[in-house]
Order: structure tokens, then sequence, then C-alpha cells
């Protein structure tokens, strides 16, 4: 009898609590399991057996890893992948440390157009910066042209842009804004006393560059670092449109699975640009993590600025030819698109003819984009926001694996992720391979992390005892989340969603090895006629998507000011 | 020897929408070997000084001497001083040792000089241990920040020292131990120093000598027993402790006495007066004056032929070594409270009740004109 109570109370007392956090929490984490640590799991298997086979213990196998030892063409894709990666991040620091530098600390007109105009190539696709350098420095390109006609005089000629020297040029001026911003923010915000004390004690002006400012901007210089670095070595879209017979490790992947359909192949190339991003992390991680400082006091007073008309007048031209040469790509673009074809000086055959036979040719990819952007923006907002609340709220006991697996496709190259989910979903029971579905899987697994990030720091900002305050005043869990952190923490979902939907709409590394007729998008449109060399069309149609792109991150400054670039950062 | 420091003529504007003068014309001059401290409210110039002083800002005219050389257009890095900041500006990425080390190495001595200076640097200041473990600065207490800040300015044995409040970020209680510290090693050292701060008592504690400063001018230079008791002008006296004033009309002078009449009041003050020769003709009958009174020579009565002043006792507050009476003026709607301070507790007198405020007539103070007769 009294067990019988015992259990009867032990029910009422359970009915009586608030399930719903738990229901309502667990979707992103099943969605997470199934869309992005299964996949990943299949894909790991899948490298370990060959093409064909069956995935179990007996198939086990190196062989595809082999490749590296025995083809020269691996051999090669490895090491440029190797070369383009360390010299983009070499290149990008080297120009954009003096740059960030000479804003932050040198008196100079138009400081913040600078910081905008900068800004640019990061949000403008980086194979719409490759094939406008395409036009301008290509094969019959318009600078090389010119070059040429002065070289040729003393007997010397420019080589055309396509290789291993044109991926690193356009790889280093579309990721150097990362350099740029992050190390004029360090310059910027660093505390004046610490420079001034030093050169009291007489330290000259470059001991103390050398010896207290640059030391202490290291770990916002490894952080840039480690940004460009993934993505330099993630990017399919700049060595697929300059790298002709020059192979990186996302183009390998690529050419394995669309001529061979070998996805076990493909993965196991996969796992090698994983590991090499995950030895670069391992790198920074142990360079800066020495060398990360609590700052003692928080100065209130700015840095001193230089106004020596020497140094003013230096920093005004460096600033503006790296923002002219880096800035090119657009005003290409936009001049291309109103021409028939630009071979020699100067365009010929002015036309409308590219924007107007847009409708008629891209509406359906156009469509595409904005349906997948703007479904996987809002499904990335959600999943993002519930995963972001429970690591940061809930703190469960394995709230660091979560926040570890949330973050893993930001430094997953895109190409990678549609390895592995195809390796998951392309047979088998569920078969969504060629869907819209397949690809908005994509998309939201691969930017969650900016969404998460978002939430997260609007969340660590947000004081609990607001939420604590209304739970004692006897509202529900769901009640509290929808009244209070909720409406609170939204500019940080607004910010990271339309973040999302701006890199979205320029996704090409995913997509493209994901697409079918059906569900094209327009980068792929582009990519397709640059492939086709039609670059009035891919013009006209890279305008379009550069001014969707710009609205939208112009909406985002509007919700988080000019802190646009935090979120893109990594921890 | 260290230098002494002469300013002259020191004008300090600010260019910008609005164009600031923080210093209006400066000249004074600090004896060698002085602990010398800048004192004023927020505002009043006295860091702009420090700072030009340092080298990290320039004048706008003017001249500054170390001893017979003009340092006006010396950058700071040139002119062998140490300065210790208000946050301290240690190095976050250097250890204790290198950053005592740091001015020493910009000097280019050898090691062994540096180990040696480094180890007596820090007995100096009373942290001879930290070495041992030689962490970064960051791991230490406030108070140990403060002494290794110090250290790093004095081991490469600079002319002068600057101080920029010091002492600010500190608790209460460690800032009076560490302000007794800073003279010590200021006298072991001799050497000139500057030291800024907006705490008056700390100021008055510390300084061999103060100068007060308000609005971009210097008010008073002089001893704190000179300041406190002397004070040049009604600003300088309520700025060093609390003074009270009294407007009132000067009835007759006879050698050191005067006789005055307050405002509202028609009872006289018969008062014995020091007179400032300077100024003495200024006395005379007739003439509106301000009376100032410090609260520990000012007394209450409950008996009204004991006082000449009625108030009420607003609040009455035991503050330990004296009781500190807040009164308002009964005659005198407009008069702010007047502050009474006294060694023993009023018998019967509670919050609410009237009770005369009498002078102490050996201790009060002739204003005309907001500056001191």
């Amino acid at each position: 009898m009294g067990i019988i109570n015992n259990l009867k109370e032990f029910l009422l007392e359970q009915s009586k609590k608030d399930y719903t956090p738990y229901l309502i929490l667990s979707v992103p984490l099943l969605f997470l399991v199934i869309f992005l640590v299964w996949p990943l799991g299949m894909s790991i298997g899948k490298a370990f057996v060959l093409r064909g086979n069956e995935l179990i213990f007996d198939n086990f196998t190196f062989a595809n890893f082999q490749r590296f030892f025995t083809s020269s063409m691996y051999q090669r894709s490895l090491r440029n992948s190797f070369v383009i990666s360390f010299s983009v991040v070499f290149f990008t620091l080297l120009i954009g440390v003096p740059m960030g530098y000479f804003v932050a600390r040198v008196e100079m007109p138009f400081k913040k157009l600078i910081l905008s105009l900068g800004i640019l190539p990061i949000i403008t696709p980086a194979f719409v910066g490759a094939f406008s350098w395409v036009i301008l420095l290509g094969k019959q390109g318009v600078v090389r042209y010119m070059a040429n006609k002065v070289l040729g005089l003393i007997g010397l000629s420019l080589p055309p842009i396509y290789g291993l020297f044109g991926i690193i040029f356009t790889m280093t001026l579309t990721y150097l804004p990362f350099v740029f911003l992050l190390s004029h923010g360090a310059f910027k915000s660093a505390n004046p006393l610490l420079e001034e004390s030093a050169m009291i004690m007489g330290a000259s002006q470059s001991r103390i560059l050398r010896t207290i400012t640059m030391p202490l901007i290291l770990p916002s210089l490894g952080a840039a670092s480690i940004l460009v670095f993934i993505r330099a070595i993630g990017n399919f879209g700049i060595p697929a449109v300059l790298g002709g017979q020059q192979y990186v490790l996302p183009t390998l992947i690529y050419f394995r699975v669309n001529g061979f359909w070998d996805l076990n192949g493909a993965s196991a190339i996969a796992i090698l640009s994983v590991i090499i991003v995950v030895i670069a992390l391992t790198i920074q991680k142990k360079v800066v993590s020495a060398r990360e400082y609590e700052t003692i006091s928080t100065a209130s007073s700015e840095c001193k600025l230089h106004r020596h008309p020497f140094i003013k007048t230096i920093a005004i031209i460096y600033c503006s030819l790296v923002l002219l040469i880096s800035l090119a790509p657009q005003i290409t673009i936009i001049t291309m698109s109103f021409f028939r074809q630009w071979i020699g000086f100067l365009p010929t055959g002015f036309t409308l003819e590219n924007y107007k036979i847009i409708p008629q040719i891209a509406s359906k990819a156009i469509k595409n984009s904005l349906f997948l952007a703007t479904s996987a923006s809002l499904l990335t907002a959600l999943i993002g926001t519930l995963v972001a609340y429970i690591t940061e709220r809930r703190r469960p006991k394995g709230a660091i694996l979560i926040d570890f697996t949330v973050m893993t496709p930001f430094v997953l190259p895109g190409i990678v992720v549609s390895v592995a989910l195809l390796s998951a979903f392309s047979s088998g029971p569920i078969n969504i391979s060629g869907t819209f579905l397949i690809l908005m899987i994509s998309f939201v697994v691969r930017r969650t992390p900016y969404v998460f990030r978002s939430v997260a720091a609007s969340l660590t900002q947000l004081d609990e005892a607001l939420e604590e305050s209304s739970t004692i005043s006897g509202a529900s869990w769901y009640y509290t989340f929808r009244k209070v952190t909720f409406p609170l923490i939204l500019p940080g979902i607004i910010a990271g969603s339309i973040l999302t939907f701006a890199t979205l709409l320029q996704e090409l590394s995913t997509s493209i090895l994901l697409y079918s007729a059906k569900t094209q998008t327009l980068p792929i449109q582009i990519y397709n006629a640059v492939a086709d060399g039609d670059f009035g069309v891919a013009s006209s149609l890279s305008v379009l998507l550069l001014v969707t792109v710009f609205i939208a991150v112009y909406l985002m400054n509007l919700f988080v000011g000019d802190s646009a670039s935090s979120g893109l950062k990594l921890g | 020897m260290c230098p002494n420091i002469i300013y002259k003529d020191v004008v300090k504007k600010f260019e910008g929408k609005e164009t600031v003068e923080a210093l209006k014309g400066v000249s004074f001059k600090i004896q060698q070997g002085e602990l010398f401290c800048l004192l004023g409210p927020s505002g009043c110039g006295k860091t702009t000084l420090l700072r030009i002083s340092a080298g990290l800002e320039t004048l706008t005219s003017g001249q500054i001497f170390y001893g017979e050389k003009d340092i006006t257009s010396i950058p700071p890095f040139r002119r062998n001083i140490g300065m210790v900041f208000q946050s301290f500006a240690l190095y976050p990425h250097m250890n204790v040792f290198e950053n005592v080390a740091y001015g020493l190495r910009i000097r280019k001595k050898p090691e062994n000089v540096i180990k040696k200076k480094v180890t007596e640097i820090m007995e100096l200041v009373g942290l001879p241990d930290v070495l041992r473990r030689n962490p970064s600065p960051t791991a230490l207490s406030g108070g140990q920040q403060q002494r290794i800040a110090i250290a790093r300015a004095l081991v490469y044995d600079p002319k002068i020292l600057l101080l920029d409040e010091p002492l600010a970020s500190l608790d209460a209680k460690l800032r009076r131990y560490m302000r007794a510290e800073i003279r010590r090693i200021q006298k072991t050292t001799n050497i000139t120093t500057i030291y800024v701060t907006h705490d008056q008592e700390e100021a008055m504690a510390i300084g061999d000598r103060l100068a007060i400063m308000n609005s971009g001018l210097v008010e008073q230079i002089g001893s704190s027993d000179q300041i406190y008791h002397y004070p040049d002008s009604m600003f300088v006296a309520n700025f060093i402790g609390k003074m009270n004033f009294f407007p009132g009309t000067i009835q007759e002078v006879q050698g050191n006495n005067c006789k005055i009449k307050l405002d509202r009041n028609q009872k006289i003050l018969d008062l014995f007066y020091k007179m400032n020769q300077k100024r003495k003709q200024e006395i005379r009958k007739g003439k509106k004056i301000v009376l100032g009174s410090r609260p520990e020579k000012l007394t209450v009565s409950t008996d009204p032929e004991g006082g000449l002043l009625p108030g009420q006792i607003r609040i009455i507050q035991n503050l330990g070594k004296v009781v500190r009476y807040e009164i308002t003026p009964l005659l005198d709607s407009k008069n702010k409270l007047i502050e009474v301070d006294m060694e023993e507790k009023l018998s019967g007198a509670k919050e609410g009740d009237t009770v005369y405020i009498n002078f102490d007539r050996k201790n009060t103070l002739l204003f005309s004109g907001k500056k001191a007769i």
C-alpha cells in the first residue's frame, strides 16, 4: 500500500514538472546529431572502405589515402593547398597589418570610408573576385595588355593570372579585410599608457612597436590568421576559376565526386584537409594562448595619432593603393556588365542586354537562391538560438561538447560538409540527393555557428537575474523565454540571421556538389557562365548578387552598429 | 643631485571644436629633491601639467627647465625621467623582472648590472621575494603592482619622478599605507618628485609642498601647514578641509583688533587679527568682507549668551575624534549649512534644537573678493 502511494506521489510530482523546455530544446540537438554528427561519421567511415564496398569492418582499407603517396596529382594538390593557405596568411598579414596600423594610429581623412570600403571584399563572393581578375589580368586582360605594352619594350611579359600566383593574389585581396579590420581594432583599443610609459623610460618609436605594441596585438593577429587560413584552404571558387591545371584539395574533392562519383575517395581527401585545419588551429592556440593577456585596466583615453606629414603621406598613399587594388574587382564587374566584351584596352559594345536577359535565363536561379537563403536562414536562426540558449542558460553536462559540435562546420571547408551529407543521404533509406532539402540542410549546418555565436554573445551580456525574477513572479519557462529572454536577444538573432542570409546568397563551395538542374542557385549559374566564357552575363548576375548582399549587410549594420566583423570571428 | 624644475608661463590649449585652455599661464619652481604635490579638482589642469612635464603633451607657449636645461621641446624618451601611472601600466606580456628591467635594457646595461639593479630596487620597494617566483604582474595584488610600477620607474636612476594619481586605484586602507611608503622611498632616493592627486588628505600627508590648482591656474603654493592655516583664497580654504563662510561688515579697526558686524545680525564680533602687511590698508571701517572659520574653530552652546549666531541643529554625527554638528542658520535663510566640530558632545542638545554658534576670535580669517586679506 505504502509503495503504491509513494509511486502515486512520485508520478504526481513528475507530472507537475515543466517538460516544455526539454521537448523544445531537444529538437535542435536532434537536428545536429542527424545532419551533422551522423554524416561526418559516415564520411569518416567511408574514407576507410573502397567505393562500392559495404561499410563493414572486413572491408577496412587505407587504399583511399594511398593516392597521396602514389598519385602526383594528389601530392601536388596537397602541396598547393599548403602553399596557398600559408602564403595567403603571410601576405594578408604583410599587407593588412600596416593598413590597420595606419588607419588606427595616423591622423588622416576619410577613415570611416576606408573602413567601410575595406570590408567590401569579404562581402563580395570570392569567385566573382576571381573572374574579375581574369578580365583584368587574364590572357587577354586589360591590365595585362597595358603592362605588356610597356614591358614588351624591354623584352618582358606579364604571365596571365592563372595558376598558383593568381590564386594567392586573389585570395589575399579577398581575405585581407579580416586582418585589416581585426588589427585595426587591436591597434585602436590598445592601452596608450603602456606605450607612453615605455616612451618615458627612453624607448624609441621602433622599440615601442617591437617590444610593446606588436606583442600585445599578437592574439588578434593569431585570430585573424586562422580565420584567413580556414577560408583559404576551404575556398573552392577561386582555384576553380583560376587554377587551370593546378588542383587544390577542394577542387580535387569536386573532381573526385563529379568525375567518378567516388564519395569514399572524396571523404579521404576531406579528412586530410580537416586534419590540416586542425593542425593549424592547434598551432594558433599554442602560439596565442601563451600570449593571451588579461588587461590590467581598461584605458579610457585613446592612443595618440601620428601627425608627422611624412608618415601621413605614406599612410594615405598606402591605404588608397591597397583599397584601389582590392576594389578593382567590383569596379571591373560593374563596368563589364554593361559591355559585350573586354579584350584589349577598353571594353567594347556597350549594351544593356546583359541585364535584359536576366529574367529570361536566371529567374529560376534567382528564385531558388532567394528561397534557399531565406528558408535556411530562418531555420538557422531557430536552431542557432536554441542551441545557444541551451549552452548558455541550461548548461547541461555536455555543454562543451555541444559547443564544439555546433562550431565544427565553422572550420570545415564547405565542400567537406557536402561530401559528408552525400555520404549519409545519397543512398540507402534516406536519399535526398538533388533535392532542395539537402541544399537547405547543408546551408543550415554550415551557418548555424554564425547565429550561435551572435546569440550566445547576447545571452552572456543578458543578466540572468532578469529571467530569474520572471520565474520567481510565477512565470513558466516558456512564458519567461517568450516575454523576457527572446525580446532581449532579438537583436543578436537578427544580426546573425542577416549575416547568414548574406553569406548563403553567395554560397558556392557547398552547393557545387549538391545542386541539380532543378535546384541550381545564382552563384552556380554565375560560375557556369564564367566557365563558358560568358563574362557579360556573369558580370550582370554578379552585380545583382552584390547589390542584394550589400543591402543585407547594410541592414545588419543598422541592427548591430559597425561591429559587423565580430560575427565572423572564431571564439 | 637631481635638478629643480622651473615652469615659466606655461600655457596649454587643446584645439578642437571648442578650444580648451587647460593651463592659462603657470609659473613656479620645484626644489631639488622635493616631493611636490599638484592638487586640485578634476579638470583643473594638474594632469596636463604633469604630462607636459613628462613631454607627453607639447605646450602651447612657455618654457620648462630641469635645472639649467630648457627641456621644453625635448621628447619624453630623451628626458631621463620616471613615471608611475594611475593604472600602473605594467606590461602584461612581460614578467615582473622584465617589467622592471625594461628601462635598463633600453639603456643597454650589461646583464649582471641589470640583475643587481633590479634586485636592489625590488628591495627598496619592499618586494624582494616576488623576484623568486617572478610571475606576470597581472597575478599580483594592487599594492604589489603599485610597488613594481615604482620600481620600474626608479631603477634606471631617472632625474625626476612623476606620479599620476598613483594611489587612486587602491582601496582606502592600502592607500594610507602606500602613501607612507612612497614618501619613504622618495626620501631614500631623494629624487625630485611631482605627485598629482585630487585627494587633499593624501597631498597634505605626503607632500613637502603643495600647489593648489584651479581652472588652469595655480591658486597657492606652500607647505600643507601654510595652506591649511593661511589659505590665500576662499577656493583654497574650502578645497583643503572645510571652511564656513559668513558675510559681514567691518565696524571698527584698532591695531590688530577689529570689530565686525555679521549680516542680518545685531551682534558685534570682536576679532584679533594678524593682518597681512600687503593688504593691511584694505581693512578699514565699512568694508564688506567674508569671515572664514574652520569647523573645529567654531563652538556651539545651548545658552543664548554663549554664542553669536543662532541656528538649528540639522544632523549630529559622531565621527570618533570629533562630534560634527550640521547647523542651519536661523537668521539667514540663504546661508549654507554651517559645520561645527566639537571635541565633546554637547549635553542636552539634540537634532532640531536651537543652538548658538561662537567664533574663536584669534583663528578667524577675513576674505575680500574671494581672496584672503
